[in-house]
């Protein structure tokens, strides 16, 4: 596991307030319009990846594991042990649509938050805020499954020149943004 | 009028002697573990213990530890069905759970 905040806090000084904060009604972003609106983009990504897995998969009779590995940790084994395959078919066979039903409801609860709009800082309800967070470690698990990222990442380690230096900074802006919206959650 | 017969009829056990495996097996009480990996936050991965299960912060971040050092920790038990049920709804909060008989 990473512990993201340990290590921003002695790189980011940038943000005076924390980037989710809880409220006497819910809990208010203070992300700005551009931080918000790259998350939307990552979060229409995300719904994509789900939506072509789902036909891809109702329209292909056989199951042989995973369609796409970037997916594979959206989708993990639930039966890890050989003697159980057999259920953990059956397992996948049953909630997979679920599992995609479940991760596309969350980013519905999401479209207004995110999407485009005045100046105000979004207000988000405690639904809201989960959603929130479920969906933001989506994008996180199949960012980090594609930078094939270990336990001792470090961005500071990652030269500017490194062909998927975006996709590094993308990672860990949103690792930021998971880590402060647990705290926020948790106070 | 033919009479019928006093003695009841036989009992037909609906259970064909291979399915008998499965029956106990499904008596048997399953675990459910969370393993460690990279990507998932130990904060994250603590509150969601909390959340899912109602665990306190303590208990939650002891788990979370065992599965930050240990590379695994047994996070719930029951019956299989509610096995299922926990491994369905950390699989929606994106940990990497799965479960096991608890005969190890």
């Amino acid at each position: 596991m990473g512990d993201d905040a340990a290590r921003r806090r002695l790189t980011v000084a940038r943000v005076p307030l924390p980037p989710v904060q809880r409220t006497a009604t819910g809990f208010r972003m203070n992300l700005d319009t551009e931080e918000r609106e790259l998350i939307h983009r990552l979060l229409g990504e995300l719904r994509s990846l789900l939506t072509e897995s789902e036909s891809v998969e109702s329209g292909e009779p056989t199951v042989d594991g995973p369609v796409d590995d970037r997916m594979k940790r959206l989708f993990p084994t639930a039966y890890h042990q050989r003697r159980d395959q057999e259920m953990d078919d059956e397992f996948r066979r049953l909630m997979r649509d679920d599992l995609v039903a479940s991760r596309l409801a969350g980013l519905d609860l999401l479209a207004d938050v995110l999407a485009p709009h005045d100046d105000e800082p979004p207000h988000l309800t405690e639904a809201q805020l989960m959603a929130f967070l479920q969906a933001v470690n989506g994008v996180r698990l199949v960012l980090g499954t594609m930078l094939d990222v270990s336990e001792e990442h470090e961005i500071d380690d990652i030269d500017d020149d490194h062909p998927m230096v975006g996709e590094y900074h993308l990672y860990d802006f949103l690792s930021w943004v998971l880590d402060a919206s647990v705290r926020a959650a948790m106070s | 009028m033919v009479a019928m017969a006093n003695a009841p009829a036989p009992i037909v056990v609906d259970r064909p002697d291979q399915d008998l495996d499965e029956f106990v097996a499904n008596d048997t009480p399953w675990i459910v573990l969370v393993w460690n990996d990279p990507i998932n936050l130990m904060s994250y991965v603590t509150f969601v213990l909390q959340k899912l299960f109602g665990y306190s912060l303590e208990k939650a971040t002891i788990l979370m530890m065992d599965v930050h050092h240990k590379g695994r920790a047994v996070v719930s038990n029951g019956t299989r069905e509610k096995a299922e049920l926990d491994v369905f709804r950390l699989h929606e909060h994106g940990l990497w759970a799965t479960m096991q008989r608890d005969d190890a």
